[in-house]
């Protein structure tokens, strides 16, 4: 067996066992996610040394399913492990007080296993088989708390919203292996031609859907009704991930019209997510607009037609963005709640775990020597010598400036003292989990950007052209500008005009709810409407075709009648006829009796002696006989 | 060598003759035979899987002369599109056996009733002869007409009843096509492999033949706008009832189409393929949108019947317009399959929504709440067959609807737009299980039980395949394939 199968088999492994078992869940959860990190760190080694063999498994006819690992894919297979890992460490102290354990880790341990196949799947239909399967997961991981309404709505409206976006994938992958004629992913990026851009832009569109670009972004935010570890994988390795990652994954295919608008949606999403988190009241929900907004950069990246730029921000991200959930979530068990209103000073009380939350915020923000200055600097390089840089580099600036923003009044909530009046901190249980999930994230967060340089290597991948000054020194220009405004500047002020809009999540004319979900129902009801008349019609028809019936029934009655009076009236005559003919015989009999009496008696009188006197009459009787007797039985 | 084929068709009928000749059974002796007779006959169909089907034409073909006079003959046998059906059958019928084994009102006359009906569903799918395929096809209206009218729910006679007409009405064009094909072969005889090999009729005389098919067809499946009386049908009929009407009853309609119209009359399919690909769109996005109106549980599953078999459609459409045998191959492939999956997936749902109506006497989903918490069990077969129904990957509907979209895209490039329908599907099943599952939990549901062992042995096996049909689908789909690649048209 391939070594390709393992980092997704054992948490696959982990899930069943889980599920039969129903105990020690913790315990195998992380055993699965710890052997499918080793075995991801294994492969990573592997394509290191160039000896790596793609695996083919039965699929569809003539089309099978195929594992390769190449560098790019082993390096995303080790960061779902590392995250997912890390993310599940902290679960075991998060959720030590909820019931539904089993089901939590084995969804947690799913969703791993999904993620781990999206990245090393080399075909299309596992990728498509994944990135539906991670959809699913994050439905019933969002909606682990079903009973509040909240979740449950939150959990539909993220698949809807994916799945209504992922037909794009869909349909993409058709364009594909038609056009190739296989559905292998390495050979499908030579097409080109209307081919590549039509299949390009549906790309785009799941991409979209699932990474929470602008006009889709709204199920991001309220997924945080989900457990906060959720939340934390969801942003950093993938759900959400997963839209930046097929973007990386098929850059060869992008064409340039194409990559404009990548470039032009990444842009777009970078400062309207950033706006949002700006105005957010809500700690987790002004982190899931800070997963938008830094999935705008990459896409600016992407669509700057460098990706590896991308790809490091995607890294920095995945550390940064978990190890600021987990804070999150331990601030959350102190306070009892997320609104940045009651979590004002917690960062007082909870210093350990503030320490690692302003490292890993100042890591996005993009401060030196963090991980996050490298890549938001390559990023920003990369809008820099792009052919459209009039568009994206401005919007790749402007969204650098907005993360200091917000995550700057995000510090100051936390750090400021407690009002009088407002809660207090409680002791939070299974404390030292969480601080080892949290640390074990912050500290890739802050030296992730030493290990950049030998990965640049490994992939081979071109870098941003030049610019690197011009775009350190404007990157370092725009975080320290945002970062002063948001500490200084109340987020109402600063906004204007905008902050309502921006609070209800920048929603234009009514969201998409309005644009798609409503028109939906309203087809939805015409259908239905149509229905209920069809169905009449066809009753009418039918009561149409029984009232016809009744009719000739009627008809059919008076035939019947008529039939009958014909058949009594025959039957009548026949009566009198028989009648008729019985008197007639019977009378004849009778009088034939009289008659042969008075012959008798003439007889007697005729007995005269004389021999030819007797035979005459002989003669006569008998003929008279004869003929009455045939006259008899002819009238039977 | 027995002739297993036979075996199979005649041992539910077999089995309806001794309950009726047995003196006074017990309504447990009466369901045991049920039981048994159908697990015999599942173990037939597994033997004649088993010895599998050869490429081209029909295989295991038993054969006996009839009525020679006009070329009619007991001639039966299966071939990869037939043979997945015919184990579908006897899964779905055993399962259904034993989910009415708590059944008391005159389970006598109810037994035999579906026995008849399980010999008339196999009859149907292994017939080579075009008079016994079309006795299989009446007789089975006539057991369904008995057990909506005898079994249903309140307005059952009237449900029963328009049943009855609309596919008594809708079979007879059959009736004529047949007798068409019949004498427009240079040797005449009813034998179907015949018509297959050779297609009797040309030009016009096909087409009305084709017309004539599609007619039938289309109540059958049923296609929009002939299709009002399935919800009707549905919303009345007993539990068992609508698992076999839906399960295995619609795809009389659909392997009609291919088996008849795909394979008798080819040309004037491919002529008219686009009209039919047209009512295939039009039925997919039809009842994928009545669905997502419904607030009636088991309304809904009907509608996302038509839906799905709609996608049916689309496949044996594009099977008929393309000229890349591939591309053929992997149209009916998705088609045959999505009968087989959503013989599963939906005889499925009409059973959790039949035991929940069972439970609470009502399937309106705005009386529901939280029931996930209160029947933890029901709510998550609910959801994994709710999840199946919607496509998702690793179920069984996922590897049919993907190679039917794939080779729609190929071949008719804007017919592919039927694919929003699954996400309208989507959308319909997570307002249902949103409504009826997720949320707070109603104090009147508190006592709700969970499944029984009655209940969960009729829907695992149901789920565990359809799990293990997304999964791995080759196990079907090599049978299916080896007759769909080597299909000459």
């Amino acid at each position: 067996m391939s070594d390709l199968v393992f980092p997704i088999v054992f948490p696959l492994l982990a899930a069943a066992a889980i599920l039969l078992l129903r105990r020690g869940a913790a315990i195998l959860a992380l055993a699965g996610v710890a052997l499918s990190l080793a075995a991801s760190l294994r492969l990573l080694g592997a394509t290191a040394s160039g000896d790596s063999a793609p695996l083919v498994l039965p699929g569809l006819p003539d089309l099978p399913l195929r594992l390769t690992a190449e560098p790019l894919t082993a390096l995303f297979s080790v960061l779902v492990a590392a995250v997912a890992t890390c993310v599940l460490i902290y679960s075991v102290g998060y959720m030590k007080r909820e019931s539904g354990l089993p089901r939590f880790f084995a969804l947690m341990s799913l969703f791993v296993a999904a993620m781990q196949a999206l990245v090393l799947a080399g075909d299309w239909i596992l990728v498509l088989v994944a990135w539906e399967l991670i959809g699913l997961c994050s439905y019933l991981l969002i909606g682990f708390w079903f009973q509040r309404p909240e979740a449950a709505n939150a959990a539909s409206r993220a698949f809807l919203y994916t799945r209504s976006a992922d037909l794009g994938l869909y349909i993409a992958i058709f364009i594909l292996i038609g056009a190739a004629g296989t559905s292998q992913i390495a050979a499908t990026l030579n097409v080109d031609g209307g081919t590549a851009v039509a299949a390009g832009l549906l790309l785009l569109l799941a991409a979209m859907g699932k990474s929470a670009q602008v006009p889709l972004q709204d199920w991001l935010m309220r997924a945080m009704a989900g457990p906060t570890p959720v939340s934390a994988l969801l942003h950093s390795a993938t759900l959400v991930a997963a839209g930046a990652i097929l973007l990386i994954r098929v850059a060869p295919l992008l064409a340039p019209n194409v990559l404009l608008a990548i470039g032009l949606v990444g842009g777009i999403t970078t400062v309207a997510a950033g706006l949002i988190a700006l105005a957010e009241r809500d700690l987790k929900r002004l982190l899931a607009a800070s997963t938008a907004s830094q999935y705008g950069l990459m896409l600016i990246a992407v669509g700057a037609g460098v990706p590896l730029a991308a790809l490091l921000h995607l890294l920095a991200h995945a550390a940064i963005k978990s190890g600021l959930f987990l804070a999150t979530g331990e601030f959350q068990h102190a306070r009892g709640g997320t609104a940045l209103r009651c979590l004002r000073g917690v960062g007082r009380d909870r210093r350990w775990t503030f320490l690692g939350f302003a490292l890993a915020a100042m890591a996005l923000v993009g401060a030196p020597p963090l991980s996050g200055f490298f890549s938001k600097d390559a990023v920003i390089a990369a809008a820099l010598s792009a052919p459209s840089t009039a568009w994206l580099a401005p919007l790749a600036l402007a969204g650098t400036l907005l993360t200091g923003a917000y995550l700057a009044r995000a510090l100051r909530m936390l750090w400021l003292e407690r009002e009088e009046g407002e809660s207090e901190s409680r002791p939070v249980a299974g404390a030292r989990w969480m601080g080892v999930g949290v640390w074990a994230l912050v500290i890739p967060a802050v030296f992730l950007g030493l290990t950049f340089g030998p990965i640049e290597a490994l992939l081979g991948l071109p870098g941003p052209e030049a610019h690197g000054t011009t775009a350190m020194l404007f990157g370092l220009l725009a975080a320290v500008v945002g970062l002063a405004l948001g500490w200084l500047v109340p987020a109402p002020r600063l906004l204007g005009p905008f902050h309502p809009w921006a609070q209800s999540g920048l929603v234009i004319a009514g969201g998409l709810t309005f644009w798609i979900g409503r028109p939906a129902m309203a087809i939805a009801y015409g259908c239905q409407r149509l229905e209920r008349g069809l169905y009449a019609t066809v009753l009418s028809v039918g009561r149409g075709g029984l009232f016809i019936a009744r009719g000739c029934g009627r008809v059919e009655r008076g035939l019947y009648a008529a039939v009958l009076c014909t058949g009594r009236a025959s039957l009548a005559v026949a009566h009198l006829v028989r009648v008729g003919d019985e008197r007639r015989i019977d009378g004849l009999i009778f009088s034939l009796v009289a008659g042969v009496r008075g012959w008798g008696d003439r007889a007697r009188s005729l007995q005269s002696g004389w021999i030819h006197h007797s035979l005459a009459i002989s003669a006569v009787v008998t003929a008279v006989t004869l003929i009455i007797l045939l006259s008899a039985s002819l009238s039977f | 060598m027995l002739p297993v084929v036979s075996l199979t068709l005649f041992l539910p009928l077999a089995g309806a003759v001794l309950i009726l000749a047995l003196p006074r059974p017990t309504a447990r002796t009466v369901h045991s035979i049920g039981i048994g007779t159908a697990g015999l006959t599942l173990v037939g169909a597994l033997a004649m899987w088993l010895e599998g089907v050869s490429g081209a034409g029909f295989s295991q073909v038993e054969e006996l002369e009839w009525i020679p006079a006009i070329g009619a003959a007991y001639r039966v046998g299966v071939d990869g599109i037939s043979l997945p059906l015919v184990l579908l059958s006897a899964m779905l019928f055993l399962v259904a056996f034993i989910y009415a084994s708590s059944l008391r009102e005159r389970p006598r006359a109810y037994v035999a009733l579906v026995l008849l009906l399980e010999t008339a569903a196999i009859g149907t799918f292994t017939a080579l002869d075009g008079i016994l395929f079309y006795v299989f096809f009446e007789v089975s209206l006539v057991s369904m007409y008995f057990m909506i009218a005898g079994w249903g729910h309140e307005d059952r006679q009237r449900a029963a009843l328009m049943f009855f007409i609309y596919t008594l009405l809708g079979s007879l064009p059959l009736l004529l096509a047949i007798l068409g094909l019949y004498l427009g072969s240079p040797d005449p005889s009813f034998d179907m492999r015949a018509w297959i090999a050779n297609p009797p009729l040309e030009g016009a005389a096909a087409m009305w033949a084709l017309v004539a098919m599609l007619v039938t067809f289309a109540v059958k499946i049923p296609a929009v706008p002939l299709h009002t009386w399935l919800p009707a049908a549905h919303v009345q009929a007993p539990t068992i009832g609508s698992v076999i009407l839906a399960g295995i009853m619609l795809k009389f309609g659909t392997y009609g189409l291919v088996r008849f119209a795909l394979q008798m009359t080819p040309e004037a399919f491919r002529e008219a393929g686009v009209v039919v690909l047209v009512f295939g769109v039009i039925g997919a996005l039809y009842g994928a949108f009545a669905a997502l109106a419904q607030t009636d549980l088991k309304r809904l599953v009907a509608y996302t019947s038509i839906n799905h078999m709609g996608y049916v459609i689309i496949g044996v459409a594009v099977a008929a317009l393309t000229l890349d045998p591939s591309v053929r191959a992997t149209a009916l492939d998705g088609a045959v399959l999505q009968m087989f999956s959503h013989g599963l997936v939906t005889g499925a749902l009409f059973f959790l929504v039949g035991m929940i109506q069972e439970r609470a006497h009502t399937r309106e989903m705005g009386e529901f709440g939280g029931l996930l918490k209160t029947v933890p069990l029901l709510g998550w077969s609910f959801m994994l067959a709710a999840f199946a129904s919607l496509g998702l990957p690793g179920l069984a509907h996922f590897p049919a609807e993907f190679q039917i979209f794939l080779s729609t895209l190929g071949t008719v490039p804007a017919a592919v737009v039927a694919i929003l329908g699954i996400a309208i599907i989507a959308g319909t099943f997570l307002k249902a299980i949103r409504e009826t599952f997720l949320g707070e939990p109603q104090q009147r549901w508190h006592s709700m039980p969970d499944l029984s062992v009655r209940e969960l042995l009729a829907v695992a096996p149901l789920l565990v395949l359809t799990l293990v049909t997304g999964v791995a689908p080759s196990w079907v789909l090599d049978i299916i394939h080896r007759t769909t690649s080597a299909l000459v048209l």
